[in-house]
C-alpha cells in the first residue's frame, strides 16, 4: 500500500525509475555482457558531468519560472578567457605548483565572467522586463559571437596536461574527477533547493511571482541568485568538457542547450516555474546517459539515435504529463493523523 | 404586455459530479425590461448563464424562449435565437482594431472565408451606431479604457439582433462614472425592447437599474419578482441567508499616540494631499470608488507604488517605505485586492503558503529551513481560522475561496505586526468565511493591532470600522466615527 | 493621412525598424564608398535573404497565433534530405526539380502535421513541444534513415535550377575590374511568399484567426473560430513551406547536408521578433519581419566591406538583436504606463 501511495504522489520519480529499468533492461536483453562491462559504465561517469552540471544550474533558473538559453555559450566565453589565460601564463618547464597555480585562478576568472554573465541575465529580466527566452537567446547569441571573434571560430589547443588530467583521471582508480565534481554540485543543488530558505523562496517565487513579491521577497535578488547559479553550474560543465576535449572552441556543447532542457521536462521540471524535484533530474540524466550510450553498442546505429529516442520520450512524457500533474502531497512530512480523502 | 416572458426557465437542475450545481431554478425574463440575477459567489450564477448560452446542457427542466419550448441549446442556438452574453472579460482581442473586434464574430459566424474590409467597416459602423457611440474604428482594442471596451462588447452583441443580453458583473472595474455611462446605455436599450439581465452582487447598483430580480443562494433561487416589491433588508437577507449585521465594531483598546501618521502624501495623478492618522486597536476604514485612490494609497504603505511626496510616521519616525521586504521591517502587513494573482502560490502547499512571509523566523540561522516549525506554525493557523482542510500539504488551490483568504491572512498574521492592511478582505467569500474573518480581525485590534480595511463593500466597512475615511479622486474627501459610520452618510460623499 | 493615423504608425515597430534598416544602408553605403548598393554585393544579400526570408515567414506565422517553433529547421532538413535522397536512387531530376520539391512539400507537410496533431489536441508549451520534435526529426534523419551528404552527385536537374537566374548586370569593381553578377531567380519564391503570406493575415479569415487566437484564445474560440483546426492547418502549412525551402536551399548550394540546418531557428525566431513580433503572439507583420532579415542580412554581409574582420559578424548579429528586444520590451513598457 504504502508503494501504491508512492507512486501516486510521485508520478515522475515512478515513471522515471520504470524508464530506467526498461532502458536497462532493453540493453542487457540485446547485449548482455558487452553492456555490463566496467568500462562502458567508467565512459559513461565522465560523459555525463559535463551536461549534468548544466542541467543542474538550468533548473535554479526553471524552477524560478525563468528560462535560460545563454548558459552553454556563456560558459564556452568563459572557458575560452580561462584557456587563454593559461596558454599565456603556462611556460614550459614550470613546476606543477606553479602550473596549479595559474589553473586555479584560470578557474575562478571563467567562474567570475560566469557570475557576471547571470547578472547581465538578471538585469535583462528584470529590470528591462525583456521576456527571459528573447534576453537569453539574444546573450546567447552576444557570448557566440564574441567566442568566435576571440578564437577566430577555431579550437584553441595547448593546454598544460595537469589541466586536462581532470577530465581523464579517476582518483583511486574508480571515481572519475568529473562524476566527483558532479557529485559535490548535486549534493549543493539538492541542499539549497532542499533545506534552505532560498530554496523554499525559489519554488514559490516561481509558482507566482507577484505573489511572491506581495510577501516581502526579494524578487529581484532570487532571479539574480538563480540565474548566477544557473551560468556558475553551467560554467563548471563547460570547464569538464574542456578538459576532456583538451581544447576550447565557441561551438563545443552548442547542442547541450537542448539537451538540458529536455532532460528537465522530462523529469517535470517545466519552465512554467515551481515544479519538479532534483533527484528526478538526476534519475532523468541517468536515463538520457544510458541511452547515449547503449545506443553506441550497436554498431549499425550512430549517435542520432540518441536524439530520435530522447525527442520521442521527450512528445511521450509530454503527452502523458497533460494528464499527470504532481498534486499531491509534498516537501513536508506527513503529520501523525493519517490523512482520509475528503468527499 | 408585462405578463407575457421573453425566457422562462422552471425546475432547471444541474449536477457537476454528484455535487448540486444547480437546484430546482426557475426564473422569467421579460422584454424591454432588466433582470438583475444576484447572488454571492459560488452560488451557481454562473453555471446558470452558461446552461442559457448554451455551454452547459441542463439536467433537468424546461426553457421557454419567445413562448416555443427549447429543448436543446447549443452555443450556435442560443446566438439564433437572440442571446447574447458579454463575458466579465468582454471576449475581445486586445491586438485587433476596434473595427475588427465588432465586425469579426459576425463574419465568423456567416462563414465567409476572405475579408471584405469595405464590408467590414460597414460592419464595424452600423454596430456603433445601434447606440450611438463615438470611438475610433482604427484604434487597438487593448488601448481602450474597460467603458469602451465594454460598449464595443455592446455593440457587438447587437449585431446579432440580440433580443436578451446577458452582463456578467459588468460594473466589476468601472469607476463610477462609467457605470452611470452603462446604465444610460443599458435604459436605451431596455428601451428599444431589449431584454437585460444584468448580473451583481452589489446591492445599489441592483436597486438603481432593475425592474425584476432573481437571488440565488447555494444553487437555488431564493427570490424572484418584482425589485420594487423588495427592501434593501429584505434583499440583504434573501443574498446571505442573515439578517444585516447591526452591530458595529466597538474598539475597546486604542492607543493614545498614533502608531502610523501619514502626511500629506502625493502620488502623481493618484493621490493628492492625503493625511491621516491610526492608531493601534481601532480599525479603520478606507473606502471610495474605483481609482479614488484608495488601492494606491494601499500600496504606498506596503513599498509597492512611490509617493512623489508627504512623509509617513510610524512609532514617532519619519520612514521611508521602498520595497515590501522595507514594510515588513517596519512591521506593517498587507493582504492585497486580488487573491488569485497576487496573494497565493496556488499550485504549492497550504502550509508553505501560510509560511512564506515569516520564513525567517521559521528558520535556523545560516538560512536553514526548519521544517518542523513551518508544519507547526501551519497547524496553528489551521485550527486557530478553522481552515478547511485534512491536510496543509494539500495544494492551496483544493481550497474555497473563503479559505484561502484564511491562508492569506494568515500568512501575515504569523509575522508580529503593528499595522495590518487589509485590501478588499472579503471579495468572493462566503458568508461563513466572511464572519470569521470579521471576528479575527475584531479580536486583533482588541488586542492592539492597528488595521486599515480598503473596501467598496460598504456593509463591511459600517460593521468592521470604528473610523471611515472616505476618498475621492485621490484626495480625502470626508472622515466620520462611530454612530455616524452608516451606509447613507458614506454614499452621500462618495460620488 | 490625420494626425492619428500617423501617430499610430509611429508607435508600431516596424516603422522604427524600416527607419533602422534605412539608415542601415546608408551608414554602410557611405562608409562602403557605395559599394553596397552596387550589383555585386546588393545580390548577393538578396540571395543571402531568400531562405531566411522564407524561413522567418514559417516562424511568424507561428508566433502571431501565440506559438513557438523550434522545429522548422530540422523538419525542413529531413524533407529535403529524403527527398534528395530518394531522387538520387532513382535517378529522377535530372532534367526537372519538380519531383524533389513535390516530395519535400509531401514530407514536410506530414512532419508539419504531426506538430500540428500533438499541439492543437494537447494544452502544452509549444516551445517544448517543438524542442521535442526537432530532436525526434533531427534523430529520424541522421539516426534511423542515416541520411547522407549528396554533394557533386546531387542530381543535374536541381543544380541547374539552383544556378538559374534572373538577370545578369555587369557591374564595374574599385579596381576598375569588370565583373559579371547574376540575380538568383530564386529571389522569385521569396516574392511569392511574402505576398502569400500578406495576403493571408490580412485578407483571408485564416489569417485573422491566427491573430484572434495570438490575440485571445479564449475569445477566439468563443467568437466561432475552430482553434483546434486552425492551429492544425497553420503548422501543417508551415511544415509544407519549411519543406519547400528547404529544398530551395539545396538548388541553391548544390549540396543537401542534412546537418546544414541545425540551430538555424536560434537566428530565424531572434530576427522575427526583432521585426516587431511579439512572443505572446497577436503582433507581427510580413513587412516588419522582411525589414528585420534585411538588418541582419546586411550587418553579416557588411562586414568586409566596412573593413571589420568577418569573426565579429556572428557578435554584431546577436548585439543588434539584443538591441532589437530590448528597445522593444522599454516599448512596451511605456505603453503600460
Amino acid at each position: 500500500m504504502k508503494l501504491k501511495e508512492f507512486a501516486r504522489n510521485n508520478r515522475y520519480t515512478t515513471m522515471l525509475i520504470g524508464l530506467l529499468v526498461l532502458v536497462l533492461a532493453f540493453f542487457s536483453a540485446t547485449k548482455g555482457k558487452l553492456f555490463w562491462q566496467g568500462s562502458l559504465w567508467q565512459g559513461m561517469m565522465f560523459q555525463f558531468p559535463e551536461y549534468g552540471c548544466m542541467t543542474l544550474g538550468l533548473m535554479f533558473a526553471f524552477i524560478s519560472g525563468h528560462m535560460d538559453m545563454s548558459f552553454v555559450m556563456l560558459g564556452n566565453f568563459s572557458s575560452i578567457i580561462a584557456v587563454k589565460y593559461m596558454i599565456a601564463n603556462v611556460e614550459e618547464g614550470m613546476a606543477n605548483s606553479q602550473i596549479g597555480g595559474i589553473i586555479l585562478t584560470a578557474i575562478g576568472i571563467a567562474l567570475a565572467i560566469a557570475v557576471v554573465g547571470g547578472i547581465i541575465n538578471s538585469l535583462l529580466v528584470s529590470r528591462l522586463n525583456i521576456p527571459p527566452v528573447m534576453a537569453t537567446i539574444a546573450m546567447q547569441l552576444v557570448w557566440q559571437g564574441f567566442s568566435t571573434a576571440l578564437t577566430k571560430g577555431y579550437a584553441l589547443p595547448g593546454l598544460p596536461s595537469l589541466y586536462t588530467e581532470i577530465g581523464h583521471k579517476a582518483l583511486f582508480g574508480f571515481l572519475p574527477v568529473p562524476l566527483l565534481i558532479f557529485i559535490v554540485l548535486f549534493l549543493v543543488a539538492a541542499f539549497l533547493l532542499k533545506y534552505t530558505v532560498f530554496g523554499e523562496k525559489l519554488y514559490m517565487l516561481g509558482t507566482n511571482k507577484k505573489a511572491a513579491q506581495f510577501s516581502a521577497i526579494n524578487v529581484h535578488g532570487m532571479l539574480m541568485t538563480s540565474y548566477i547559479l544557473s551560468a556558475v553550474f553551467s560554467c563548471v560543465g563547460t570547464l569538464i568538457m574542456v578538459s576532456t576535449m583538451g581544447s576550447a572552441k565557441a561551438d563545443y556543447g552548442i547542442s547541450y542547450t537542448m539537451r538540458c532542457i529536455l532532460i528537465l521536462v522530462l523529469a517535470g521540471v517545466l519552465p512554467d516555474g515551481g515544479m519538479g524535484k532534483i533527484r528526478d533530474v538526476l534519475l532523468a540524466i541517468l536515463t538520457i546517459q544510458c541511452i547515449a550510450t547503449g545506443v553506441n553498442l550497436f554498431p549499425s546505429m550512430n549517435t542520432y539515435y540518441g536524439s530520435l529516442i530522447w525527442g520521442g520520450l521527450l512528445i511521450i512524457v509530454l503527452i502523458a504529463s497533460t494528464k499527470m500533474t504532481d498534486n499531491g502531497p509534498k516537501k513536508l512530512k506527513a503529520p501523525k493523523k493519517t490523512t482520509q480523502k475528503v468527499a | 404586455m408585462s405578463e407575457e416572458y421573453l425566457l422562462q426557465m422552471s425546475g432547471i437542475h444541474k449536477s457537476f459530479s454528484g455535487v448540486h450545481a444547480l437546484d430546482d431554478v426557475n426564473f422569467a425574463v421579460r422584454p424591454g425590461k432588466v433582470m438583475c440575477l444576484a447572488g454571492e459567489n459560488g452560488c451557481g450564477k454562473s453555471t446558470l448563464v452558461k446552461i442559457i448560452s448554451g455551454v452547459y446542457t441542463r439536467d433537468a427542466g424546461t426553457v421557454t424562449f419567445e413562448g416555443k419550448e427549447i429543448t436543446k441549446i447549443t452555443p450556435a442556438e442560443a446566438t439564433r435565437l437572440g442571446i447574447q452574453v458579454i463575458y466579465q472579460d468582454l471576449s475581445i482581442f486586445p491586438n485587433l482594431t476596434v473595427r475588427e473586434n465588432l465586425a469579426i464574430n459576425s463574419e465568423i459566424t456567416a462563414g465567409v472565408k476572405l475579408v471584405n474590409r469595405k464590408r467590414w467597416d460597414a460592419t464595424a459602423k452600423e454596430a456603433l451606431s445601434k447606440i450611438g457611440c463615438q470611438i475610433d474604428l482604427d484604434a487597438k482594442m487593448g488601448e481602450l479604457s474597460i467603458a469602451d471596451k465594454q460598449l464595443v462588447a455592446i455593440c457587438r452583441a447587437l449585431l446579432f439582433n440580440a433580443k436578451l443580453i446577458i452582463m456578467d458583473e459588468p460594473t466589476t472595474a468601472l469607476t463610477k462614472k462609467e457605470v452611470d455611462a452603462l446604465f444610460t446605455t443599458v435604459r436605451q436599450l431596455r428601451d428599444s425592447g431589449i431584454a437585460i439581465m444584468f448580473i451583481s452582487h452589489k446591492t445599489e447598483e441592483i436597486f438603481e437599474i432593475s425592474d425584476d430580480v432573481c437571488i440565488m443562494r447555494n444553487g437555488k433561487n431564493v427570490y424572484s419578482g418584482k425589485t420594487a416589491d423588495l427592501t434593501k433588508k429584505d434583499f440583504i437577507y434573501y443574498l446571505t441567508g442573515r439578517e444585516l449585521e447591526d452591530d458595529h465594531f466597538i474598539p475597546t483598546n486604542i492607543s493614545e499616540e498614533p502608531v502610523l501618521q501619514v502626511k500629506n502624501m502625493e502620488m502623481k495623478g493618484k493621490l493628492h494631499d492625503v493625511s491621516f492618522e491610526l492608531r493601534k486597536g481601532e480599525i479603520l476604514g478606507i473606502t471610495g470608488l474605483l481609482g479614488s485612490g484608495r488601492t494606491e494609497l494601499a500600496l504606498a504603505l506596503f513599498g509597492l507604488a512611490k509617493p512623489s511626496g508627504g512623509e509617513i510616521i510610524l512609532n514617532g519616525k519619519s520612514v521611508k517605505i521602498p520595497s515590501p521586504i522595507a514594510a515588513q521591517k517596519l512591521r506593517i502587513g498587507y493582504v492585497p485586492e486580488d487573491r488569485l494573482t497576487e496573494g497565493l502560490c496556488l499550485q504549492q502547499p497550504i502550509a508553505d503558503n501560510i509560511a512564506l512571509a515569516s520564513l525567517k523566523r521559521l528558520s535556523s540561522g545560516l538560512g536553514l529551513l526548519k521544517k518542523s516549525s513551518i508544519a507547526k506554525e501551519a497547524a496553528i493557523w489551521v485550527d486557530k481560522f478553522s481552515i478547511a482542510t485534512d491536510d496543509p500539504r494539500k495544494f492551496a488551490s483544493t481550497l474555497s475561496g473563503g479559505n484561502q483568504q484564511k491562508i492569506v491572512l494568515s500568512k501575515w498574521l504569523s509575522n508580529d505586526l503593528d499595522v495590518l492592511i487589509l485590501n478588499g478582505p472579503t471579495v468572493g467569500v462566503d458568508v461563513g468565511a466572511k464572519q470569521d474573518i470579521h471576528a479575527l480581525v475584531h479580536e486583533l485590534a482588541n488586542e492592539g493591532l492597528a488595521v486599515m480595511i480598503i473596501s467598496d463593500d460598504l456593509a463591511e466597512v459600517v460593521v468592521n470600522c470604528s473610523r471611515v475615511i472616505v476618498m475621492k479622486e485621490g484626495s480625502i474627501v470626508g472622515e466620520m466615527t462611530g454612530d455616524a459610520i452608516t451606509e447613507d452618510n458614506i454614499l452621500e460623499i462618495i460620488r | 493621412m490625420n494626425k492619428a493615423a500617423i501617430k499610430r504608425m509611429t508607435r508600431r515597430t516596424e516603422f522604427y525598424i524600416f527607419l533602422v534598416l534605412l539608415l542601415l544602408i546608408a551608414v554602410v553605403g557611405v562608409i562602403s564608398d557605395g559599394a553596397l548598393i552596387r550589383p555585386n554585393s546588393s545580390f548577393t544579400i538578396l540571395r543571402a535573404m531568400v531562405v531566411d526570408g522564407m524561413f522567418a515567414l514559417c516562424s511568424l506565422v507561428v508566433m502571431i497565433s501565440g506559438g513557438f517553433d523550434l522545429s522548422f529547421p530540422a523538419v525542413s532538413a529531413l524533407s529535403y534530405s529524403l527527398a534528395t535522397t530518394i531522387c538520387l536512387n532513382n535517378g529522377w531530376c535530372q532534367t526537372s526539380p519538380l519531383a524533389a520539391f513535390a516530395l519535400a512539400v509531401v514530407f514536410g507537410w506530414c512532419l508539419g502535421m504531426f506538430n500540428g496533431w500533438i499541439i492543437s489536441n494537447f494544452k502544452l508549451n509549444t516551445m517544448i513541444v517543438t524542442l521535442g520534435t526537432q530532436t525526434f526529426f533531427t534523430g529520424l534523419s541522421m539516426g534511423l534513415l542515416q541520411l547522407k551528404e549528396i554533394t557533386s552527385t546531387l542530381p543535374q536537374g536541381l543544380k541547374d535550377f539552383g544556378s538559374s537566374t534572373l538577370l545578369k548586370v555587369t557591374d564595374t569593381l574599385v579596381g576598375g575590374r569588370q565583373v559579371t553578377v547574376p540575380l538568383t531567380s530564386m529571389i522569385i519564391f521569396l516574392i511569392i511568399l511574402v505576398i502569400i503570406t500578406s495576403f493571408v493575415l490580412n485578407r483571408t479569415m485564416f489569417g485573422r484567426a491566427l491573430y484572434a487566437i495570438g490575440g485571445n484564445e479564449v475569445s477566439a474560440e468563443r467568437a466561432g473560430y475552430n482553434v483546434k483546426r486552425t492551429k492544425f492547418l497553420l503548422y501543417s502549412v508551415v511544415g509544407a513551406v519549411a519543406g519547400f525551402t528547404g529544398m530551395l536551399r539545396v538548388c541553391m548550394a548544390s549540396q543537401s547536408i542534412p546537418k546544414a540546418l541545425v540551430n538555424k531557428e536560434m537566428t530565424i525566431i531572434p530576427a522575427v521578433i526583432l521585426g516587431g513580433a511579439s512572443i505572446f503572439g497577436g503582433e507581427g507583420s510580413v513587412f516588419g519581419t522582411m525589414c528585420a532579415v534585411g538588418i541582419i542580412t546586411v550587418v553579416s554581409n557588411s562586414m568586409l566591406l566596412m573593413g571589420i574582420d568577418t569573426y565579429w559578424q556572428d557578435f554584431f548579429n546577436g548585439l543588434v538583436i539584443l538591441i532589437g528586444v530590448t528597445v522593444s520590451a522599454l516599448q512596451a513598457m511605456r505603453r503600460k504606463n
